[in-house]
């Protein structure tokens, strides 16, 4: 699997990019069955079950929605799990905001809240993990406060999931075919007849033959179970969908026809996306909003050329010099030294002061509040109210620098 | 399934009985006293059992390759030579009455066991915690520490001799006259209760704690998450995604467990006094009747591997991922 | 075999140092938890009782010493009551202790030796011989042991005749010792090989930098270790259903009656018509004391396996 580009570099790239994809999935698999297909048309034309559907464009609203709400307001959301010793802090205040038919991208480190962020958003924690503060605004319907059986008629409906495919997310006893009609037949009331030509047709959709729905997971390449994935994500015509990490596994090529694809949906349907992942290039390639996250908090928030053109928190500097830039003349990778923080028992002020190039004595007391610069939110004691929020990258005179040894 | 697949498999089930055949043609020659002498000692058996037996096992004949191979092709033809103690009655003979009392109380029981510990395994596994999980638990815990006779003995004291629910031993009443077949119905089914409650509950403990633990296993697997974020309702998770996968060690388990359930079976038979292959490989045992107990004993590892075949193959209806 | 690119003090196998400071270690670790201190405690009872019967009740009582009423019930005198001939049940059992331990301990020896004999050189040859030996492996997990237990025992017995003593037990329970053995090894096998053939998928590769000769030495010096911890594991499990195979094989009458274990007393119960005529006091404390011991063995290597197991540590 070769590395990560940078991010930077391939922001420049997509917009002037010409890509020439070589698709082996659909070469080695097309037997010639595949037709394009129009996703408005198959998700909001005339249902064969459902004469009384219009072909209108545009998704119908859940009966509780405030027309005037962004699509999805989160607010000072705090999710802890609890273990025999202690709480884990995973989420501990994060908040933002996501429009119609915008794809924001969470990145951070492994363990920084990123994947606990997404499953509460659909509540799908752990049998520890509960949501402790905070409210998850859908169309103004806040999700957090719902009971499960409310909640229900979200799920799938609104807001879906796809998790990295190449592992376990797809049941390896059921057929490719009857788990994405399962949604349809349950939640949507199709007979099974409709739900599996429905199914047929989102298959079709990613760009793999219908006769192949017939396969179980494991008989598909992890590029066609992603795909697959994305068509089940997608059978209910949800208004968001969130992808946990579903490149990570797949190699270079994959990866681009998967995030292409989830491109061209995004813009026929006019979905919403959250992207989770660790990997900036691949937010730079699709996303339009970044936000960072570090030890459960948000350190920095904003459109993707500017946070990854201009990183204004110490640690955004860091995870993008932590890409190898061919351009330069770089022998070595800058290594954030030290690492996270037990999430049991975080430590006050700041989470980044011990790491942080920049910290200062009042970032290991006092939690550095969010500010504003025209569009960016950055949490750090290095910017202030009402400065002009000029990228700052050296330390400044006062700094104490990193107090961990070692590297990480 | 591919046919190649079958034939390997039933092409191993075949070797392995010829090699239990060869095991019990071993053991023979080693059992104290030889054939003849045997019969030789008991003046009653008749001249003709005699020579059928020194026929049969070409007693005349060096005993590796020949008397190994017509060993092995009268057994096959279901000749499994003659009962010392039932005077020179065919083993086949003996056995033929005894089958079908153990089948019935040993398959009735592998069933309920299946029922209700996959059930009791499955909702404990679910809920995990609370008073019937460690309730369950402990209780299987227990079950499988104790030996099928102990708890057929304690069902019998408790049931049968202090509360009178149901009679001590035997298949039926001795002696009785039934007014038509349902009066002897419930006679064998008060007979059976017992016995069939202690098969069931000794296998129950191990069942249910292999369940429990597959669905806790299965339930922490990711595509659970899809399923419930997919907003189907949790019995229907439970029913169609968490289910077919936490069957598949169970039906291992199974296969693997009959050759030990089949040494429960046989001491619980005892203790009820159960007129099965159990009571007749004990009453062999004591009485030295070799060619019975290894007639049973050919009997039993032939349909233990049979069953395991079987669910081998069977297995592959429920795991797509078993190549053929 | 190939390549010295390293000199031997450079071989990066783990290794397990500091066996005696492990062992004291993961006792203690068993202590912590509950269920392994219930059943460290059981267990502790038990051995107290097999190795000082004569000083808690008193010699084996038999058909000649027996003074008491048949059959009786718990009374002053007879505290669990007496059997048939009138030997005081307290009496058979706390004996019956040591018997079915010692029969239990012993067979569990042959067992898990046997058993990991097969294990080790079927993993580490590789193979023929492991094709071979497991097929003979399947083979006796699959046919009804039970059964060929109650064939294999009067052919054992006539080997070594029926009176007189080896290793300081009576034939007929040293006949039951190796019955045992030479049926249960099976699944001890097999665990042991696939833990064998795992380590030796590891080894393989630090194999190839290690310089050539006595590589099967080093196999045996780095792969028994790390196998110890399992058949350890394995050990615990395996005394668990000894003791239940060889009550059982009591029960049904290869036991002796003149060295009485738990299955025996049991065996002389039924004979006695105990469960038809009530008498529960003949039936429970060798009953009890059976399922105790081995809930104890299971308990404790449970919580063996979750300790020496990293995989299962995470789960609850």
């Amino acid at each position: 699997m070769s590395g990560p580009a940078d991010p930077r570099r391939l922001v420049d790239a997509v917009e002037e990019a010409d890509r020439a994809l070589v698709d082996e999935d659909l070469i080695t698999e097309n037997d010639g069955s595949i037709r394009t297909v129009d996703p408005v048309a198959i998700l909001r034309g005339p249902a064969a079950d459902d004469p009384t559907a219009g072909a209108g464009r545009q998704r119908p609203l859940p009966k509780l929605a405030d027309p005037a709400a962004p699509l999805l307001v989160v607010e000072d959301l705090k999710t802890y799990f609890d273990l025999d010793h202690g709480q884990v802090r995973a989420v501990d205040g994060v908040s933002f905001t996501l429009r119609n038919g915008e794809a924001l991208g969470i990145a951070g480190e492994s363990g920084c809240g990123k994947t606990t962020t997404a499953l509460s958003l659909v509540r799908l924690l752990p049998s520890n993990g509960r949501i402790v503060e905070g409210s998850i605004r859908l169309f103004g319907i806040d999700l957090a406060t719902k009971s499960e059986n409310a909640l229900r008629r979200y799920r799938w409906r609104e807001i879906s999931i796809v998790f990295q495919g190449a592992m376990n997310a797809l049941n390896p006893v059921q057929r490719v075919r009857d788990q994405i009609a399962e949604p349809l037949e349950d939640r949507s009331s199709l007979s099974p007849k409709a739900a599996r030509k429905r199914a047929g047709e989102l298959l079709e959709l990613v760009g793999i033959p219908k006769a192949r729905g017939r396969a179980y997971p494991h008989e598909l390449s992890g590029g066609m179970r992603q795909r697959a994935m994305i068509a089940m994500a997608l059978a209910c015509d949800p208004a968001i969908v969130i992808g946990d990490e579903p490149t990570t596994a797949l190699d270079v090529m994959v990866q681009a026809q998967i995030l292409e694809l989830l491109e061209d949906l995004r813009h026929k349907l006019g979905l919403a996306l959250i992207l989770i992942t660790h990997d900036l290039s691949v937010i730079a390639e699709t996303c339009d909003r970044v936000l960072i996250m570090y030890a459960g908090k948000v350190a920095e928030e904003g459109p993707v050329e500017v946070v990854f053109r201009h990183p204004r928190h110490p640690y955004t500097q860091r995870l993008l010099g932590a890409f190898p830039n061919i351009a330069t003349d770089r022998r070595s990778l800058e290594v954030i030294p030290g690492s996270p923080p037990d999430l049991r028992d975080p430590p006050p002020g700041c989470r980044f002061a011990p790491r942080c190039f920049a910290a200062m004595a009042v970032c290991s007391e006092v939690v550095p509040p969010e500010t504003t610069f025209d569009g960016i939110r950055v949490a750090c004691h290095l910017y202030h109210e009402g400065g002009d929020g000029t990228p700052v990258t050296t330390a400044p005179a006062n700094a104490i620098g990193p107090t961990v040894v070692g590297v990480g | 399934m591919s046919g190649r697949y079958l034939l390997s498999k039933v092409g191993q089930a075949i070797v392995t009985i010829i090699l239990l055949i060869i095991l019990n043609f071993v053991l023979f020659r080693m059992m104290p006293g030889s054939p003849e002498r045997i019969l030789g000692r008991n003046p009653n058996v008749s001249a003709e059992a005699i020579a059928a037996t020194r026929e049969r096992w070409g007693l005349d004949k060096p005993v590796f390759p020949d008397q190994l191979v017509s060993y092995i092709i009268a057994t096959a033809n279901g000749d499994l030579g003659f009962s010392f103690v039932y005077r020179g009655l065919p083993v086949v003979d003996v056995l033929a009455d005894r089958i079908w009392p153990t089948v019935i109380l040993f398959g009735l029981g592998e069933i309920i066991a299946i029922i209700l510990g996959v059930a009791l395994g499955a909702y404990t596994g679910w809920k995990r915690g609370g008073l019937v999980d460690h309730l369950g638990n402990g209780a299987s815990l227990v079950l499988y520490a104790t030996p099928y006779f102990l708890i057929g003995m304690t069902l019998l004291l408790v049931f049968s001799v202090w509360l009178g629910w149901f009679p001590t031993y035997g298949m039926y009443q001795v002696g009785a006259t039934y007014n038509g077949y349902f009066d002897q119905l419930t006679d064998f089914l008060s007979h059976l209760a017992l016995p069939l409650a202690t098969v069931a509950l000794g296998l129950i403990g191990q069942y249910s704690i292999v369940m429990r633990s597959s669905i806790v296993e299965t339930l922490g697997e990711e595509y659970i998450t899809t399923a419930r974020a997919k907003g189907i309702l949790d019995r229907n998770v439970l029913r169609r995604h968490a289910m077919p996968n936490a069957m598949l060690p169970m039906a291992t388990l199974i296969a693997i467990n009959l050759g030990y359930v089949v040494a429960g079976a046989i001491t619980v038979e005892v203790v009820f006094n159960w007129p099965g292959l159990g009571t007749l490989t004990v009453d062999a045992l004591t009485a030295r009747d070799y060619p019975v107990l290894q007639g049973i004993f050919v009997i039993l590892s032939v349909s233990v591997v049979f069953a395991n075949l079987i669910a081998d193959l069977g297995y592959q209806f429920l795991d797509p991922r078993v190549k053929a | 075999m190939t390549t010295p690119a390293l000199t031997p003090d450079q071989v990066v196998l783990p290794r397990r140092p500091h066996r005696v400071a492990g062992a004291v270690g993961v006792f203690r670790q068993i202590i912590r938890r509950r269920t392994g201190l219930l059943g460290i405690g059981i267990l502790v009872f038990f051995t107290f009782l097999a190795l000082f019967p004569t000083i808690l009740v008193g010699p084996l009582q038999t058909a000649t010493t027996a003074t008491g009423p048949r059959m009786a019930p718990p009374q002053p005198g007879y505290p669990l009551g007496t059997d048939e001939l009138g030997r005081s049940i307290l009496n058979l059992t706390v004996h019956g202790a040591r018997i079915s331990m010692v029969i239990g301990l012993l067979a569990t020896v042959v067992t898990v030796f046997v058993g990991a004999l097969v294990g080790i050189v079927a993993g580490f040859r590789g193979g023929r011989t492991d094709a071979t030996l497991m097929r003979i492996t399947d083979f006796f997990l699959v046919i009804p042991t039970f059964v060929l237990a109650l064939i294999l025992a009067p052919v054992i017995t006539s080997l070594f005749g029926t009176e007189g003593e080896i290793l300081g037990i009576r034939i007929t329970l040293f006949v039951i010792v190796i019955v045992i053995g030479l049926t249960s090894w099976s699944s001890t096998a097999r665990i042991i090989r696939s833990q064998t053939l795992s380590l030796k998928e590891r080894a393989f590769v630090d194999r190839a930098r290690v310089i050539g000769s006595s590589s099967r030495q080093m196999m045996l010096r780095h792969v028994l270790p790390n196998v110890t911890d399992l058949i350890v594991a394995n050990t615990v499990l395996v005394f668990a259903g000894a003791v239940l195979t060889e009550t059982t094989l009591s029960f049904i009458g290869l036991g002796d009656p003149f060295a009485p274990s738990w299955g025996q007393i049991l065996n002389s119960a039924q004979e006695a018509g105990a469960p038809g005529s009530g008498a529960w006091w003949y039936l429970a404390p060798p009953g009890v004391c059976i399922v105790l011991v081995v809930l104890a063995f299971t308990l404790v290597g449970t919580v063996l396996d979750e300790i020496l197991n990293p995989r299962l540590k995470g789960r609850r």
